[in-house]
């Protein structure tokens, strides 16, 4: 995928995993262009938002997602985030 | 300044009107004083000492934040905010109902949802967040759909097939083009809260419309850099769904 790596180091500074957001934002600016670091930034922050809904209001993932996911949610480890 | 798109201005204004206004069960006094504490978490020197804890139920100091709401309701906010992937049912059922009525919940958790949204977008755009707004008085809605009811989730939730045409306009706008997907019944004992929410999601995200539409990219990133960055996000926030 092309810049997935500009843009995953984006999404990592964001959430406060590292401290360079400010190096991070512009490397996308100077690389995408402002249309792209807003619409990245927007993604990332709505889910910030959507974790949380998800999170507290302890909605089940779907069953049909839960199938195809199964064997990637294996796996990455994703199981683990299971709230019990 | 940063190019912001006008109708993702509009969305953030709109959800900043939501935010003042009374809602269904909590005045607007209280919802601008929940986005008030949701801010103050992420300084807060308990919820660092309590995500930094082996278990979020190690005690911890009194919170640190600027509004009179019951000290319990404070540390249900500041713990949705900073540390809500070790929500458990337990815990829920510690603070619903003897915090919070599930109502008073539900709507508590849109407010934080929305506030977090837009924060983290000013602060990803290194932009000064909005200053929060004068709270509006006025009579609170009272909507609670008659269909909902527990069906997997902690709270009650709606089903798009139980929403019946002599329902409120704010129960039957829930479901108009989104899919049933878990997340869009979430927050569905609320019905303003699922519209207002997903309002903002629609400009955040993409409208539930587009979302499989892979012939049409109509943001400045594809539809796979869009999804790379959701999933980045979730698994940053240890969320299973």
């Amino acid at each position: 995928m092309p810049h997935a790596r500009l843009l995953l180091d984006f999404a990592e500074a964001c959430s406060a995993v590292s401290a360079d957001l400010s190096d991070r934002r512009e490397a996308v600016r100077s690389t995408l262009g402002e249309a792209a670091l807003v619409d990245a930034a927007a993604t990332i922050a709505i889910f910030q938002a959507v974790v949380k809904i998800a999170d507290a209001t302890g909605i089940p993932l779907e069953d049909a997602k839960a199938e195809i996911s199964a064997e990637f949610r294996a796996d990455l480890g994703l199981d683990a985030f299971v709230a019990e | 300044m940063a190019e912001i798109r006008e109708d993702l201005s509009a969305a953030h204004a709109r959800a900043w009107l939501r935010l003042a206004a009374p809602g269904a069960w909590l005045t607007g006094a209280e919802k601008t004083a929940i986005a008030a504490e949701a801010r103050a978490a992420l300084n807060c020197p308990a919820c660092a000492q309590r995500k930094a804890a082996l278990s979020p139920e190690q005690p911890i100091p009194a919170h640190i934040g600027p509004s009179d709401l019951d000290a319990a309701w404070v540390d249900v906010i500041h713990r949705i905010r900073t540390d809500a992937d070790r929500l458990t049912p337990a815990w829920f059922a510690r603070v619903v109902p003897s915090v919070l009525s599930v109502e008073r919940y539900v709507e508590t958790v849109g407010v934080i949802a929305e506030v977090t949204a837009v924060d983290s977008f000013m602060t990803a755009m290194g932009m000064p967040l909005w200053p929060l707004p004068e709270p509006l008085t006025g009579a609170l809605t009272g909507i609670r759909p008659k269909a909902a009811k527990l069906a997997g989730a902690w709270v009650p939730t709606v089903a798009p097939e139980d929403v019946s045409a002599d329902d409120p306009e704010p129960v039957q706008a829930m479901y108009r083009n989104r899919s049933a997907a878990n997340i869009h019944r979430a927050l569905s004992l609320l019905p303003e809260a699922v519209n207002g929410f997903f309002d903002l999601d629609d400009a955040m995200y993409l409208p539930d419309a587009l979302l499989r539409k892979f012939e049409e990219e109509p943001r400045a990133i594809t539809h796979a850099q869009i999804e790379l960055l959701a999933a980045r996000v979730s698994a940053l926030n240890r969320c299973l769904y």
